[in-house]
């Protein structure tokens, strides 16, 4: 600063300057290094070297100094393998040690039937455990991390309804050969206001306040060669399980979003575009080529217990 | 040797000092607005209104380009060129060249943020810029090593001021690093789009030893050479230990060249280069810390500013940050602590406590120190420099331990095994426990740029009051001529 106080001195106990000076009064101190600093940086070579003996370092050549520190793990035979430390095999030998954990469990779950496997309180957290694993790395991408679905998209899993059934070996036949949940489009088949009364009856049978008079239409549509809907929603509407069709007459929508608009119209309005436009995008992939057979097992077990299963 | 005895104005050239100081502020304000903008786009997902123009993959590049080459960039060429100067005790080579840099590099910042958000970016992290960018980037570099380096060889001083050491090493080491890490071919002529001539592993290599010693020489040996020259400089002290000075210097640009394979920890790297990375970076923890034995026993004896002026606590603190965030890092490079800390929020919290606690708040002091000086005046509020101190300051801390906290906890939460062997949470669940974190580290960074508005208010104000005066003291020499 312009009133430097210490313009061209040197002030430190002792030190003497090196005898330069910039900028009017920039100077330097010819202080030895700090003698704690010197060790230090010592120090951090001597643990230097010490990780090079560890772990592998140098290059020489095509190849390096592999280190002294060894890991050790069985191969995909059963064999012993030793390395030198090196980030691949830590990573088999961790999924490894995981994979021994778990092999009593899903030793037991193998051989057990279905429904023996929820009587077990030590398997039977184990299930949730595993199932949870799982069903969050495959399943939770679409069904969400607590398999609630998302209205318009993809199936709820933890209510009690089940388009294709909610059995154990039902739900494993959902895993493992997946799903298409597919429905016409009426639009054309139909005129508008067909697909209105139509729209109703549907939202009066799951108790929705409609047109009495337009619903009574519907009612006779839905049961008609022209509207022909009890061929696969049945003759109560109630939905067939074998061919995957939905039950209209609980409360669960999965692909118009009744319960989450505002005012009947928009909601009657959201069941006609699903009349006219049909459905064809639930696509569930197949999941028995990506897991396996224990694994879709574990999985079943664990979404039956999500939906309190049939 | 005295300087200060003919009107600094006339003897050094000032003008293109002016230019980029103004917009290092300028870019500060805009890059700082864009980092808030995209913390909260993390911890309000909304706020990307579903735009792919401000979304967080094209908003963060402009925010990195903004805050390290806009504001770091144009305060290192503010700076560099004062610096030079007054130690040299001559005025800039080649003012045409200076220029150029000046208008070079603004450029590069706007085209650089404009094809961001358009959709443009190599992928290469702080060097996001395509082809025609980077061949302007170093056109310019090349006009700034000539300014640099010719002012350097018609000096007035027989020897080199330490200071100028650092911004010479920067400014080469820069050049090899962008020159090597954007080796790329291009689709064709008429395309922005290119491929790096590396692939797989060595291209990710290149990335990272390009991206650690930009950390490394930009961001903390160009400032080092800030730290030289405006810490001496307004503590009115000399500097502590000149062979220390020369010992860290050498230590420090031997060292940083090899830990840039720190960053590629457990990945397809291979295993000895992560080890070496890792040893390095041990190494280097001395070689930096003696920068801030440096700085910090230079600014002893003069602690009593502390208490009256801002812009010395600002120095303080900015090598308190310093000394931090550079043992932290080699903390974070062994291959152990590494295995937590990679990919967490810990890795941002760690940069930012070296982005804002040292290279924004000794840029801050030294602007402060400067820009008085440039318009020949003083600055127009201190309080406001205090404020912007404790903002800055309070920020930074709020930033940090935010990060460090949802750092620690996803690294633990991923790696979280229960009784059976399985993984405890899912993926998501760590998402929606770094939520509260999220926040308070988009609060932190509103607490910083506050801050930072207030140091462009009172500037602004700084500048008008210089200039004024300057046009009243012409008016009165006419008025007294005449």
């Amino acid at each position: 600063m312009a009133d430097n106080p210490h313009h061209g001195q040197t002030q430190s106990a002792g030190a003497q300057t090196t005898g330069h000076v910039w900028d009017g009064d920039l100077q330097e101190l010819n202080n030895p290094l700090p003698a704690w600093w010197t060790y230090t940086f010592y120090a951090t070579m001597v643990f230097a070297l010490v990780y090079w003996v560890i772990y592998p370092s140098w290059p020489i050549g095509k190849g390096f100094l592999p280190g002294m520190s060894t890991i050790t793990y069985l191969n995909a035979d059963g064999k012993e393998e030793s390395w030198h430390w090196n980030t691949r095999a830590k990573l088999l030998k961790e999924s490894q040690d995981a994979v021994i954990a778990q092999k009593p469990y899903y030793d037991k779950v193998a051989g057990l039937p279905y429904e023996q496997i929820g009587k077990d309180p030590e398997l039977s957290s184990f299930v949730l455990s595993a199932g949870k694993a799982v069903f969050s790395d495959n399943c939770a991408g679409c069904h969400q991390a607590g398999g609630q679905g998302k209205v318009g998209l993809f199936p709820n899993l933890v209510d009690d309804d089940w388009l294709h059934g909610g059995g154990f070996d039902k739900i494993n036949q959902t895993i493992s050969k997946g799903r298409r949940g597919y429905m016409p489009p009426f639009g054309e088949a139909l005129d508008q206001a067909q697909v209105d009364e139509l729209a109703q009856y549907v939202f009066s049978l799951s108790g929705g306040k409609a047109d009495p008079v337009k619903a009574g239409k519907g009612k006779e549509l839905f049961h008609s060669q022209t509207g022909a809907c009890y061929y696969c929603h049945g003759d109560d509407a109630k939905g067939r399980q074998v061919i995957g069709s939905a039950n209209l007459t609980d409360k669960v929508w999965l692909w118009a979003d009744v319960p989450g608009l505002a005012d009947d119209a928009a909601k009657i309005g959201a069941i006609k575009k699903v009349i006219a436009g049909g459905l064809d995008k639930g696509v569930m992939p197949a999941w028995e080529s990506r897991l396996n057979a224990e694994q879709i097992k574990l999985l079943t077990v664990y979404v039956h217990e999500l939906g309190g299963g049939k | 040797m005295s300087a200060t005895s003919v009107a600094a104005t006339e003897q050094y050239d000032y003008d293109i000092i002016k230019k980029f100081s103004v917009m290092a502020i300028v870019w500060a304000v805009v890059g700082m607005f864009v980092g808030v903008y995209i913390a909260s786009e993390l911890a309000w997902p909304f706020l990307n209104f579903d735009s792919p123009y401000i979304s967080f993959g094209r908003f963060r590049p402009v925010h990195t380009g903004a805050v390290i080459f806009g504001f770091g960039g144009s305060a290192l060429f503010a700076t560099s060129y004062y610096v030079v100067q007054r130690t040299c005790q001559t005025r800039l080579f080649a003012p045409g060249l200076a220029a150029f840099t000046f208008w070079g590099w603004q450029a590069v910042i706007v085209l650089a943020a404009l094809s961001y958000v358009t959709g443009f970016s190599q992928g290469r992290e702080y060097a996001e810029m395509e082809w025609p960018i980077d061949l302007l980037i170093l056109f310019v570099w090349v006009a700034y090593g000539a300014v640099f380096i010719g002012t350097l060889m018609q000096r007035k001083q027989p020897h080199i001021y330490v200071a100028n050491w650092f911004y010479l090493s920067f400014i080469l080491v820069t050049a090899l690093l962008h020159t090597f890490n954007n080796i790329a071919v291009p689709v064709d002529l008429f395309s922005l789009k290119s491929y790096s001539l590396f692939s797989g592993a060595q291209d990710a290599m290149t990335q990272w030893w390009y991206g650690h010693n930009a950390v490394g020489f930009f961001l903390t040996s160009a400032f080092l050479g800030m730290m030289y020259y405006f810490v001496p400089k307004h503590a009115g002290r000399p500097v502590y230990s000149y062979r220390l000075s020369i010992v860290h210097f050498w230590a420090l640009s031997f060292m940083y060249m090899w830990v840039g394979t720190h960053h590629l920890h457990w990945t397809a790297l291979p295993d000895w280069a992560s080890t070496l990375g890792a040893t390095f970076s041990i190494m280097l923890l001395l070689p930096s810390w003696g920068g801030m034995i440096n700085g910090i026993m230079t600014l002893s004896g003069a602690w009593d500013k502390l208490r009256t002026d801002p812009i010395m606590r600002f120095m303080i603190v900015a090598l308190s940050f310093y000394g931090m965030s550079t043992f932290e890092g080699p903390l974070m490079s062994l291959k152990d602590v590494n295995a937590l800390s990679h990919y967490t929020d810990w890795t941002v919290g760690h940069v930012h406590s070296g982005a804002l606690g040292w290279v924004a708040m000794i840029a801050f002091g030294s602007l402060y120190h400067m820009i008085p000086k440039l318009w020949n005046t003083q600055m127009y509020s201190v309080k406001l420099i205090n404020a912007h101190f404790w903002l800055a300051t309070i920020g930074t801390l709020l930033y940090i331990t935010a990060m460090w906290i949802s750092g620690i906890s996803q690294g633990l939460m991923w790696r979280a095994f229960d009784d059976f062997g399985n993984l405890q949470y899912s993926f998501v669940e760590s998402v929606a426990a770094m939520h509260p974190f999220y926040a308070m580290r988009a609060i932190g960074g509103l607490f910083f740029l506050t801050g930072m508005s207030l140091m462009a208010y009172n500037v602004y104000k700084t500048i008008r009051q210089g200039v004024r005066d300057a046009e009243s003291a012409q008016a009165y020499s006419a008025a007294a001529t005449a």
